[in-house]
């Protein structure tokens, strides 16, 4: 298989959870990515979900994907002095703010046997501020970046994203900073220390929440919009109770064909009088409209109409569980899903999010290796 | 160079919010991004409309009718000059106006060529229709952001837009890096769908490891033991649900269990032996969450999440969108906010959210306001393609140009 998009890359992976997801971005890349972790093991090594087999990290299995490694014990000034060495031949470091092994380690002065060393350096709150200091592990970091007001419904409290979608969010940003400074440093010779805030990633990824807090008056909507669980901003997409779970449906991006579809059904109700169709009352047609498909939808099987509106080319969603995931038509038949090596077994495994025609993304399994064999094996003595 | 990707020249097909995004990341760090609009597409996202100015700021607009054989033919030369073209329309339009991978790539074998889908190319579901509510049904999100027994809530904006776009951005980056050894850019085929499936990775091992299926556990850790986790009332300060005030709390490990239990004042319930390990605590984490939001409800949030803080105790007050633009004080020291200089925008003053990326060599301050139709339509065919500016007006009085 050819070599992925990366090849070559060298990377010191000295991430915590805020960006990990970034690391594995890399590494699933084709980048050669050297993770250092300490005798007892990775503290991620112990994040749920487990194996039940095994007790391998599932969660761990995943965000570590096509790693090498490496044992250091920071007690050991010759085995901190081989991170150092790793370092000065490295493109890439990524740290989190204390996280493992980021104090011991010289980024400026590796920079003077290596000018192009990229630092990314994550933080929850960036270099400084007032809130510098904060601990915010991801539900802390959603609520203060404004991911938890927006979801939820009036029931219930602000809600999270399940599992670790804001530090997705940081890690990708993180990948992307990565590359950009080595775009710039292949181009200079310059490497340079990039500060990556956690929290202006999360507030920069809330489709309409600033939108709304600067232009919401201008629109006639208010500044804050209550937390509506399913429906979207627009309220022109609704996640509907349907006979047996749930169906994200939509009158877009075509109003009359959702009409044309309900009075063929013979369940279009009021739809077709006058009122709804001045422009001017388009507000209070979207409302009405998303009613009576509420209660058309309220006892039809999910799966059916799922597939009978996309057929209509309706965007509608079927609201999956995981283990329709599992055994997806569209993710078979594209081979999503890989081979994860987990401890001494081997797994289906989520797969790649994009795919390069030329320079495909390829799950690695993990590897355990010593810095000496990083230098003298694989090569990261020579300069590129 | 004095923004990281300068030099690097962008055509975008992209409209909405998962492509606009994915360029206007690229926009910020310097690269020419120019937003070809097809006249066709001019009604469905008016570069007046807020949601426009959101996403398309520091880039070139360039108006053609691709309805026009001369319209498709100064594209196709633009098409020669691009080292990124990026399109997120339904499978075939770009191949219909001469300006597929296929063609492209054989007189421009540099270009890297991204395609961002719903479902990615090919399979039974490729040519579905999805918006990110979609995206967010069907790849398990929905069901999962929820509490135990609802599977109508979901997120509460288009996470999976935004992270398709920047899952493209870094593709993107990534296919240049490949491109300076092998001197060829590629396709890239993006399925927003496999983008958000993705994002479960840990629990689609644990299905397949172990049987076992995820199920929303609200604001509580799906797998590991944590509590106290989760979002408690404080005191109100404004009328109904938008004026609702709540901390987020969370306890990862004993010490900070402690922590939270000196802020309380140390009642008596919260002394409980039972409590002193998370696995105790997860035991009675319903009871645990009923006390704690009986004593938050008496606080005020800011007040509450300072005192956590400098106890040692993860707190966070819940956020709103005026929260962050006007009273966070970490967003305001850092400068996170500006006004953009505007030329008459409808709306008035408006601004920018900047790049959440901090280049100590290459600073990324520069936020330009988004361009009307056809605007940089001299600007960008004189650098692009050498024209002259009577070209253009000539272009633009036949309807070549808009």
């Amino acid at each position: 298989m050819a070599a992925g998009p990366l090849s070559g890359v060298r990377l010191l992976d000295l991430t915590d959870e805020r960006a990990i997801y970034g690391a594995k971005l890399l590494a699933d890349l084709g980048a050669d990515v050297v993770r250092p972790e300490p005798p007892e093991g990775d503290a991620l090594r112990k994040r749920g979900p487990h194996h039940a087999q095994n007790g391998e990290s599932l969660w761990f299995a995943y965000f570590g994907s096509s790693r090498r490694f490496l044992r250091t014990d920071v007690n050991n000034a010759s085995e901190v002095a081989q991170l150092q060495q790793l370092l000065e031949r490295a493109d890439i470091v990524i740290t989190c703010d204390g996280g493992f092994a980021v104090d011991l380690l010289d980024v400026q002065g590796a920079r003077q046997h290596r000018p192009g060393l990229v630092h990314i350096a994550v933080s929850s709150f960036g270099d400084s501020g007032p809130w510098k200091d904060f601990q915010a592990p991801d539900l802390i970091a959603g609520a203060l970046g404004g991911a938890v007001a927006a979801t939820g419904v009036p029931e219930t409290t602000p809600l999270k994203t399940f599992g670790e979608l804001n530090f997705m969010v940081s890690g990708t940003y993180a990948a992307i900073a990565a590359l950009s400074a080595l775009y710039y440093a292949r181009a200079t010779g310059e490497g340079q220390r990039v500060s990556v805030p956690v929290h202006e990633c999360i507030t920069s990824c809330l489709e309409q929440v600033l939108m709304m807090s600067w232009y919401g008056e201008k629109m006639g909507r208010g500044r804050i919009l209550p937390r509506q669980g399913g429906t979207h901003w627009s309220m022109a997409f609704t996640v509907m109770p349907a006979k047996s779970g749930a169906i994200m449906t939509t009158p877009m991006p075509d109003f009359d064909a959702q009409l044309a579809w309900l009075v063929e059904e013979d369940a279009h109700q009021d739809l077709l009088e006058e009122k709804y169709h001045d422009p001017a009352n388009l507000p209070m047609y979207i409302g009405r409209m998303m009613q009576v498909m509420r209660e058309w939808v309220a006892g039809q099987d999910p799966e059916e109409l799922f597939l009978k509106a996309q057929e209509r080319h309706a965007p509608y969603g079927w609201v999956l569980p995981i283990e329709r995931l599992a055994d997806n038509p569209q993710l078979a038949a594209r081979e999503w899903f890989v081979p994860f090596q987990v401890g001494d077994t081997t797994l289906q495994g989520p797969g790649a999010p994009f795919r390069f025609s030329e320079t495909p993304w390829q799950y690695r399994p993990p590897e355990a290796i010593t810095a000496d064999m990083v230098v003298s094996e694989l090569g990261w003595e020579t300069s590129r | 160079m004095t923004r990281p990707l300068e030099g690097v020249r962008i055509l975008d097909f992209t409209h909405v919010l998962a492509g606009p995004y994915a360029t206007r990341i690229l926009a910020d760090m310097g690269a020419d991004v120019v937003k070809v609009n097809s006249v066709e597409r001019v009604t469905t996202n008016s570069p007046d409309s807020p949601y426009y100015i959101m996403w398309n700021r520091n880039k070139r607009a360039l108006s053609l009718d691709m309805r026009n054989t001369q319209g498709r033919a100064l594209c196709r030369r633009l098409c020669d000059s691009a080292d990124v073209m990026i399109e997120n329309f339904a499978v075939g339009v770009l191949d219909r106006w001469g300006i597929g991978y296929r063609n492209v790539s054989a007189t421009n074998n540099k270009v890297v060529y991204v395609q961002m889908s719903g479902m990615g190319s090919g399979g039974p579901w490729s040519s579905y229709v999805t918006y990110a509510p979609t995206i967010h049904a069907i790849s398990g999100l929905t069901l999962l952001t929820s509490v135990p027994g609802r599977e109508d809530i979901g997120i509460g904006y288009s996470y999976n837009d935004h992270q398709a776009g920047l899952h493209a951005a870094f593709a993107i980056l990534a296919a240049l890096e490949a491109r300076r050894h092998t001197g060829r850019g590629q396709q890239i085929d993006l399925s927003q769908f496999e983008v958000g499936v993705n994002f479960l990775g840990p629990s689609l091992l644990d299905w397949f490891a172990n049987q076992r299926a995820a199920r929303p556990v609200g604001n509580r850790l799906p797998y590991d033991a944590a509590a106290p986790h989760g979002v408690y009332p404080c005191v109100a300060q404004g009328q109904g649900i938008v004026g609702e005030r709540w901390i987020a709390i969370a306890c990862r490990t004993d010490q900070q269990w402690r922590a939270l239990r000196g802020v309380m004042g140390d009642p008596e319930w919260a002394r409980d032996v039972a409590l002193e390990a998370a696995t105790g605590r997860v035991a009675a984490i319903d009871v645990l969450d009923a006390k704690i939001a009986e004593w938050t409800s008496t606080q005020s949030a800011s007040d509450l999440m300072m005192r956590c803080q400098a106890a040692g105790v993860p707190a966070g007050a819940v956020q709103d969108g005026v929260d962050l633009t006007e009273r966070d004080p970490q967003h305001q020291a850092s400068g996170f906010f500006s006004p953009i200089d505007e030329a008459g925008s409808p709306l008035g003053q408006t601004f920018a959210d900047h790049l959440p990326i901090h280049f100590e060599k290459t600073p990324c301050e520069q936020y330009q306001r988004s361009r009307t139709l056809g605007e940089d339509n001299v600007g960008v065919l004189r650098d692009w393609l050498g024209m002259t500016e009577a070209d253009v007006r000539r272009g633009e009085d036949v309807g070549v140009l808009r």
